[in-house]
């Protein structure tokens, strides 16, 4: 049994509804000829439900064409469409002039009395100290947070802990290779995915005391350099570098700039 | 149990009619006004009456007591049952245009407010807002359409249920819908 043209009047009954369009366009003779011809059809309860929905918006819908005649006989009516047309023709002085003509404001008057002045005070000399009642004012939630460390990525089968140690030796063996040199100028590469991948290798360098961070802080420039002790000190402190794809950009246009120069030079 | 002299009596009324005048003057609620409910716990079961008493006083300065229900209806004199007039909202307003001006409004949001109550009435009382939206869009640009129609919503001259706009309690208050149709159609 196909239920699309019973579905279909339903819908339209409550598109009707909710945008106030003349509830005069469906047909409530066809409708209930439709629910007839399903009636005999009826088996499960879900076939009831659904007959008693139809019924429910089809009554929603006769109340709306009953309070469409009361409207229209009443003295609010007038055609929508000669409305817009004349709103869209007055000016907005016009308009406002109208409103004000027409406008009675409410009079309300605010005034704070001496006993609701004492009712406040006393209310602030019961209220406890704000660092007391953080719970009241609760941080919006955010969703829970967590960093990835090399073992998750190990589980997760993106590294082995082969390669993870071989990427190090690499960019040990590159450090040592190029000796002190600005952060930036060591980690960025050709490509903005690998220069990422070499800050996070760098990172373990630094962690495990194999490489050092020489920071200057008024200049806002960082070195790179080998250890030259192998060990880790235990001094552990966080610093954050930023990198970010844009700043990757500026240091290759920079790249490019120093080439040419070095060409022309030649 | 002694009778109350007509002096008592008077002296009782006055007491009670400035107890109603300064219950609906002074703002007690976000809203303006007090519900009927409120108003016979304060002025006693005849606080009908105490408030017919009041405006015929409020006449002589150009104002009256209305009387807001929550199904459209308005004016103090409806005769309906007790417990409805307890739930509808009481709250004085200026009878009479008569001031020059009542409102800092801009001109441009007075205009936007008028049309869109317009617009909202000639549909029956409710449009869906996308709708409001785009028509007022033919006079003013789409940001200050969507600011305007938030505050409106904000003040209570119109309320909003599932992206369609309808009436709210404050026109129904403030503004005679009869007399801003006819002066729009007049223009």
């Amino acid at each position: 049994m196909k239920l699309d043209e019973l579905f279909r009047q339903i819908n339209f009954c409550k598109t009707i509804q909710k945008e106030s369009t003349d509830p005069f366009d469906l047909n409530v003779k066809k409708f209930l000829e439709t629910l007839k011809l399903y009636l005999k059809k009826w088996k499960s309860l879900d076939d009831l439900l659904l007959d008693a929905e139809a019924i429910s918006e089809l009554a929603k819908i006769i109340e709306l064409q009953g309070k469409w005649i009361r409207d229209r006989s009443s003295s609010f009516y007038i055609d929508p469409v000669l409305m817009e047309l004349k709103l869209r023709m007055l000016e907005p002085v016009q308009l406002a002039n109208a409103f004000f003509e027409s406008w009675h404001p409410i009079i309300s008057l605010d005034r704070i009395t001496p006993t609701r002045l004492k009712e406040g005070l006393n209310y602030w000399n019961a209220l406890l100290p704000f660092s007391e009642r953080k719970e009241e004012f609760p941080l919006p939630s955010t969703p829970e947070t967590f960093a990835f460390d090399i073992n998750d990525l190990i589980d997760l089968n993106i590294l082995s802990t082969t390669e993870f140690e071989d990427s190090i030796k690499a960019i040990s063996k590159d450090l040592e290779a190029r000796g002190r040199i600005e952060y930036h100028d060591f980690i960025y590469d050709d490509e903005f995915e690998n220069s990422i991948k070499k800050a996070y290798l760098t990172s373990y360098l630094v962690s495990e005391g194999k490489a050092e961070l020489d920071i200057n802080p008024l200049e806002g420039e960082v070195f790179i350099s080998p250890s030259k002790v192998n060990a880790n000190t235990g001094d552990v402190r966080s610093i954050p570098i930023s990198l970010s794809y844009e700043d990757w950009q500026k240091w290759k246009r920079k790249q490019k700039r120093n080439y040419g120069q070095g060409q022309k030079g030649r | 149990m002694e009778e109350e002299t007509e002096e008592e009596l008077r002296t009782r009324t006055e007491r009670k009619v400035k107890k109603a005048a300064q219950l609906l003057l002074f703002r007690r609620h976000r809203t303006p006004g007090v519900k009927g409910w409120e108003l016979k716990k304060a002025l006693g079961d005849n606080y009908m009456k105490v408030i017919g008493v009041l405006n015929s006083t409020l006449d002589r300065f150009g104002m009256e007591v209305k009387r807001i229900s929550e199904g459209g209806g308005t004016g103090i004199d409806e005769g309906e049952g007790k417990e409805k007039t307890e739930r509808d909202r009481f709250m004085i307003v200026l009878k009479n245009h008569l001031i020059e001006k009542a409102s800092g409004a801009r001109i441009d949001d007075v205009a936007m407010l008028s049309a869109t109550l317009a617009y909202i009435i000639s549909k029956q009382g409710k449009a869906p807002r996308k709708a409001v939206e785009d028509f007022l869009s033919a006079k003013f640009p789409k940001r200050r359409v969507y600011f305007a129609l938030d505050r409106y919503l904000k003040q209570g001259y119109l309320g909003e249920d599932d992206k369609v706009l309808y009436i709210g309690w404050r026109t129904r208050a403030e503004v005679d819908r009869k007399t801003l149709l006819d002066l729009i159609l007049a223009s």
